[in-house]
């Protein structure tokens, strides 16, 4: 266990998760929530009926300009044309495609990513040409919301219709989320809805809160690395 | 007098839970299910409200939970409809609008002297004499107003939430149903919304059939099909607040607001029963035949003793019979049509032995002597439309129940854009024609009879789900004719009477001759004749009283209704709370990466836009001080501040220099690297939007400042013209991704020395204006140099995530040195004495380069910019304005505010923009826009202070301290 | 509340967009007259029919190009840009002469000339044809 204001990289919500209890590993030199201090299969409960976890410690990078399809896919990056739609990886990492010239690569929901690293190593301004490396990492959070009755939450905060039959898998929906710009994505785990929020990093705090007040109706709550690999292991 | 019926009358009633509730300070009893008003009338309570005009005592009216007569204050929410709150234990529930008692209302003087109140009276009334004005304000303010608003009281919680359907029915009487069940069918996804508290619309009270007994067993199988089917989702108690673009429909049920978005539309909303218009209409004692008809049926109170039933159409006749089974004696039935009834009703009336009273209609009731109600009530024989002869019969009864036909509630489809006509022939209104995606059916498009209402709803479902792209099988069969009654002739229900007090509208006491008075006088449009009179804008919102003014304004300008036209019906068709359109607050705020760090350090904090920003550091009784003080450290010593807001854009490419070229004021072709530079942003129209400092860290990449408010403009634009001139560049908004800190004062180098191993921080290794990369305490950072507060500074930019490490390792670094964070105010001071303007502050929607002294800032030879062309034309034109600095002494004068203004010979030639007292230099400097000949240093120039008062100042040269920089470059 | 076609997000409520006006060329401003200019600027259309206009989707700054029909409010089609705007567009040096300074207000003095201050032009680096800022910028508000 770690604590966050040990680490140089901290997460803007690293006071409001120890607030709620979080217990915190170290991730690189990031500390992140791996649970909140409550009995294992109550947190995979919770997190099977509506769960936020903050993974803005995982690793994530962008890259956009006229010519990032083809860098991506020169650099390894396994990518179709249809923007919106989020390509899983072979190495578990996930890369988000919002527009033709713009790509946002996520890690895995352990936080392992060996492509963003290797992305970020192959990209540098002197060899741009046409594809330029976005700090998405500082720029966004990311959070994560699970469970059977997230869609249902999110139509409290999202005018954008995400239910099962509306929204498909990795499908990605950029939009607004209780007033602020957020990328959404679906990305259940296994048999449970989930979805990948990503906004500015700056309203992290306000975002955090105003999701939690509108998970209250169905007892939602925090959760941490260790309930989401719970729910990984279920498959 | 009214009372309470033995089961099984009362559906919504649950007697096995009495409920204890008070009213006007009385202790009284209901049952869980009874609304306000059905408990009240239960306990024989009449009067509900006092009108608003002439505080005339009214009563249950149509009980359909949107009519103004039960306008009731509950605990603290004011204007709550009795006949649609629901009882609940302990509700402590007033009237509104009476001086006294409700009963004993002092102000129903006013029904005394309507005389001197028709409609419109305050406009020819209060302003004359000049002097009597304010003492008629204050009484206006005590008597006028509906309800009282408790500002102690709770917040409630109010929430929303988007919905998404393949078809919305809204309404759930036998067309609603049958549509909602034939769409469901068809595989569509079906939200039925209705605003009782059970499904069944009309067939809760009505009586479609001579028996009665098929209108009970059709809402039960109807309804038990719906309420079986998953696929849809049933929403009672549910209101709907009108109809917006591409079937958008916001719907209220308890304290949530849906926002719902539907494929395809059925507007099932039925009719409203219309009033008969005679004299003392309005009296407790008179209501419509659907409200006799839920007092009894839904509520089990029997609504009098002894009653009179004047009607329209057959609708009466039902309500006859409901009411003789329910144990009224009916004294008569009083029918305005000549012709006899088709349906089985007239027969069965007959059987019962009630006299009906052919071509007759109600020309008075007579109040009781003593106490509320009604007496009696006088008919006559109808001439011709409106007119009735001499002879007049009188009938004893406590009840008048009227019914004067029904108007389609058709107020979503005229906001949907369907076409409606108004069917001279039927007295009513009809719908021509539908927008796509939006369907109707049931009495709201005049089908009729019950097979043809549920026919009429199916067809609606089917072509609703079709619409919404279902396979929905083949169309249903059409309705077959059989039990439709009679809906031939309609009949004129206005009987005016010489000594008035005949309603046409009950909110706002209107009565028949106001209506004429006003037409006389010219108010004869139909919108114009609304508002004059106020016809139409209560609380009903012309439910029982637009169609009988239009009635009245063609009669008086000889046309026909539909010439005449209808007024606008606008969203919300139901009154709505603010809560329920606040929602959540949704507020959204953005802090730096340092926030709590200035939290601890008891910061006060300010908005600057979306982001809290620390104004100072300390208790707010010490705030002058305080900023004095921290700016003082920064000039002699060493201070922080948070810049973290400052927009920061990544513009990236090929042709990223002349992108810059284009998009700002100055010269960046050949900026060196490692070097930064001032940019200026014009608009098109030469004015000054933006301005910040653009470092070249790369032949093809410029990491750009912008202003905090200004960033998300500036990105946004920089996108659209790129759209167009499709260069080689990218642009990327990374304000959120970095940190800043300004580190400034003449001890900053050495605190900075301590902290980065990779960068030469020397005078010569970093001179003014360069641009470095680096580490600071390990950190990644970009160094600039830069001189906005006038002092030695390095600007550090590092990764959000790793801003408070960066804050709390300069801290620590700089202990020794006494180093102290400042906030935005001290900023500002310290700025301000080197005459830095601000953007938006120093200049407004209006500033050109050249009346900011800027014109250094435009390149001279570069072949376009934005806004080139205007600001070169704005230089030709010459300047009306300069913005100058000006001075004043630090003691003994009257310090300027900002937007005071500079005045000469009685003329405004400019205003203040920025002023502060300056410690260090033991001034009160500013800045200000002059006149252009006032712009010579040493110019005096007046400005108007506070309470008119003038204060002179002196023009002066800027910057006011460090004229030659030497302090920034050290 | 209307839906908005975004050619990359697909439909979506019109809240989620900024209209920024009809899509009208821009007149060369070192070439067109005053008037053509001042016209550019300040004056629309105001058409009542079928317009090409601008719309910006706030939430990915991605602008597009919508038709629209200004008196039924029907939108008829949306598109990118690049279907309009497909070519690059470049100035021309400049045609006009130098532009005159600004009337001198009367009895002003000439203004200081900025400060070219050694230590800011490293040895070696050509000095470029114009000034140097005087007051450098970290901005305030």
């Amino acid at each position: 266990m770690t604590a966050p204001a040990e680490q140089t990289r901290r997460s803007p919500l690293y006071r409001a998760l120890a607030e709620d209890g979080a217990r915190f590993e170290a991730l690189g030199d990031h500390a992140v929530a791996r649970d909140f201090g409550r009995d294992a299969a109550d947190e995979a409960a919770r997190a099977e009926a509506l769960g936020l976890a903050d993974l803005t410690p995982l690793p994530r990078v962008g890259f956009k300009g006229w010519n990032a399809g083809p860098w991506l896919a020169q650099a390894g990056a396994e990518m179709g044309e249809a923007s919106n739609r989020a390509y899983p990886q072979a190495d578990g990492t996930r890369i988000a495609r919002l527009a033709p010239g713009e790509a946002l690569v996520l890690a895995d929901r352990a936080g392992r990513g060996p492509l963003i690293e290797s992305l970020r190593q192959a990209w540098s301004m002197a060899e741009a040409d046409g594809c330029f490396h976005v700090a998405r990492q500082e720029t966004s959070c990311w959070l994560l919301l699970t469970g059977a009755h997230a869609a249902g939450m999110l139509a409290k905060v999202c005018a954008v219709d995400l239910r099962p039959g509306s929204f498909a898998a990795d499908s990605i929906a950029q939009t607004n989320v209780a007033r602020l710009n957020a990328i959404v994505i679906r990305g259940d785990i296994g048999a449970v809805p989930a979805f990948d929020l990503l906004a500015d990093s700056a309203s992290a705090v306000y975002l955090w809160g105003a999701l939690l007040d509108a998970m209250a109706e169905h007892d939602g709550a925090p959760i941490g690395l260790a309930a989401i690999g719970a729910l990984l292991e279920r498959g | 007098m009214m009372e309470r019926l033995p089961e099984p009358a009362g559906l919504l009633l649950d007697r096995s839970e009495p409920v204890a509730f008070s009213f006007e300070g009385r202790r009284y009893q209901g049952f869980r299910g009874d609304t306000v008003a059905s408990a009240l009338a239960a306990n024989d309570v009449t009067v509900l409200s006092r009108s608003f005009k002439y505080h005339r005592a009214r009563g249950i009216h149509s009980l359909s939970g949107l009519d103004a007569n039960t306008l009731v204050q509950v605990g603290p929410a004011p204007n709550r409809f009795a006949d649609r709150e629901p009882l609940a234990a302990g509700l402590v529930v007033t009237g509104q609008n009476y001086w006294g008692t409700l009963r004993h209302d002092r102000m129903a003087v006013f029904g005394l002297l309507h005389r001197f109140f028709p409609a419109g009276f305050y406009y020819k009334a209060f302003y004359k004499p000049r002097w009597t004005w304010p003492l008629w304000a204050r009484m206006i303010r005590r008597i006028a107003g509906l309800g009282s608003v408790d500002t102690a009281a709770p917040h409630g919680y109010f929430d929303k939430q988007y919905l998404f359907c393949d078809v919305l029915v809204v309404g759930g009487g036998a067309a609603g149903l049958a549509a909602a069940s034939q769409a469901a069918a068809a595989g569509a996804e079906v939200v039925l919304v209705d605003e009782n508290a059970a499904l069944g619309g009309a067939l809760l009270h009505g009586r479609f059939d001579a028996g009665g007994v098929r209108t009970a067993d059709t809402r039960t199988a109807l309804a038990g099909e719906v309420e079986a089917d998953e696929r849809i989702s049933v929403m009672t108690e549910t209101a709907c607040l009108g109809w917006y673009a591409d079937n958008w429909l916001p719907l209220v049920r308890g304290n949530r607001l849906y926002k719902l978005r539907t494929k395809a539309l059925v507007v099932a909303t039925g009719c409203l029963e219309q009033p008969l218009v005679f004299r003392n209409n309005d009296l407790p004692g008179v209501m419509l035949a659907s409200a006799a008809q839920r007092l009894i049926k839904l509520y089990g109170v029997r609504p009098g003793r002894r009653a009179v039933v004047a009607t329209a159409s057959d609708d009466g006749y039902g309500a006859a019979l409901d009411l003789l089974d329910a144990g009224v004696e009916v004294a008569a039935v009083v029918d305005l049509r000549t012709d006899a009834p088709r349906s089985g009703v007239g027969d069965a009336l007959a059987a019962r032995r009630v006299p009906v009273h052919a071509g007759a209609a109600p020309w008075e009731a007579v109040p009781q002597r003593k106490g509320p109600g009604i007496a009696r009530v006088r008919v006559a024989k109808i001439v011709e439309d409106g007119v009735c002869a001499p002879t007049v019969d009188s009938f004893t009864c406590d009840l008048l129940v009227v019914s004067g036909g029904q108007a389609p509630a058709a107020a979503l489809l005229r906001q949907a854009g369907a076409a409606i006509a108004y069917d001279s022939r039927r007295q009513t209104t009809r719908i021509d024609a539908l927008p796509a995606g939006v369907f109707a059916a049931g009495g709201v498009v005049g089908a009729a009879g019950l097979d043809g209402v549920i026919a009429d709803g199916r067809r609606a479902g089917w072509q609703a789900a079709a619409h919404a792209g279902l396979d929905a099988g083949p169309e249903p069969a059409a309705a077959p004719d059989g039990d439709a009654p009679a809906t031939a002739k309609g009949v004129w229900p206005i009987f005016p009477h010489p000594d008035h007090k005949a309603f046409v509208d009950f909110d706002e006491d209107v009565q028949v001759h106001d209506l004429e008075d006003a037409i006389a006088e010219g108010y004869d449009h139909v919108e114009l004749l609304k508002r004059f009179t106020t016809n139409g804008m209560g609380p009903s919102q012309g439910r029982h009283s637009s169609l009988n003014a239009v009635r009245v304004l063609a009669r008086a300008t000889a046309r026909s209704v539909d010439e005449t036209g209808a007024t606008t019906v606008r969203q919300p068709i139901v009154p709505v709370t603010m809560g329920h359109l606040a929602g959540r607050s949704f507020e959204p705020v953005r802090y730096t990466a340092m926030h709590f760090r200035h939290l601890e350090a008891g910061a006060t904090m300010m908005p600057a836009g979306l982001w809290l920003r620390p104004e100072y550091y300390g208790e707010p009784a010490r705030r002058q001080a305080l900023i004095r003080e921290e700016a003082k450290n920064v000039r002699d010593n060493v201070g922080i501040i948070d810049v973290s807001t400052l927009g920061g854009l990544d513009v990236r490419g090929p042709d990223a220099a002349e992108f810059m070229n284009r998009m700002y004021t100055f010269a960046y072709l050949k900026q060196p690297v490692g070097r930064s530079r001032y940019v200026l942003m014009t608009d098109l129209g030469g004015v000054v939007v933006d301005d910040g400092v653009a470092c070249r860290m790369h032949e093809d990449h410029f990491y750009v400042t912008a202003t905090t408010s200004g960033v998300d403009n500036v990105y946004r634009e920089m996108l659209w013209y790129n759209a167009q001139w499709r260069l080689k560049v990218d642009v990327s908004n990374v304000t959120a991704a970095l940190a800043g800190v300004n580190i400034a004062g003449p001890n900053c180098r050495a605190v900075l020395e301590t902290l980065c191993d990779d960068v030469d921080i020397s005078p010569e290794g970093f001179p003014y204006m360069g641009v470095r990369e680096g580490h600071v305490a390990g950190i990644p950072a970009l160094f600039l140099r830069v001189g906005f507060v006038g002092e030695l500074g390095y600007e550090l930019h590092v990764p959000a995530s790793q801003g408070e490490a960066l804050w709390d390792a300069l801290l620590e670094a700089g202990r020794a040195h006494g180093i102290r964070p400042f906030g935005v105010e001290a900023q500002r001071l310290l700025r301000l004495e080197k005459g830095h303007i601000i953007i938006g502050q120093d200049t407004d929607g209006l500033t050109t380069p050249h009346e900011a002294d800027m014109a250094w800032a435009l390149a001279k030879k570069k072949p376009f910019h934005v806004g080139i062309r205007s600001v070169r034309m704005q230089a030709e034109k010459g300047l009306t304005r300069r913005l100058v600095g000006f001075e004043m002494p630090g003691v003994g004068v009257e310090q300027p505010k900002e937007c005071h203004l500079v005045i000469r010979e009685g003329e405004i030639t400019g205003r203040v923009t920025s002023v502060a007292y300056s410690p260090n230099l033991d001034r009160i400097i500013g800045l200000a826009y002059v006149a252009p000949d006032q712009g010579e240093p040493g110019t005096r120039i007046e400005i108007r202070v506070d309470g008119g008062r003038m204060v002179s100042a002196t023009v002066a040269k800027l910057p006011f301290f460090d004229p030659d920089g030497a302090r920034q470059e050290l | 509340m209307k839906i908005m076609p975004c050619p990359l997000n697909g439909p979506r409520n019109i809240q989620e967009f900024i209209c920024a006006g009809p899509v009208e060329p821009h007149p060369d401003p070192s070439r067109c007259s005053d008037d053509e200019w001042a016209e550019f600027v300040w004056l629309e259309e105001n058409l009542a029919g079928v317009v090409r206009e601008w719309w910006c989707h706030a939430a990915t700054s991605y602008w597009f190009i919508a038709e629209r029909n200004t008196v039924t409010d029907e939108i008829l089609a949306t598109y990118p840009a690049d279907r309009v705007f497909s070519e690059r567009v470049d100035f021309a040096p400049l045609a006009l002469p130098e532009p005159p300074a600004p009337p001198e207000p009367p009895k002003a003095p000439a203004p200081p000339p900025p400060a070219e201050a050694a230590a800011d032009t490293p040895a070696g680096d050509a000095p470029s044809d114009d000034a140097l800022p005087l007051a450098p910028k970290e901005t305030g508000g």
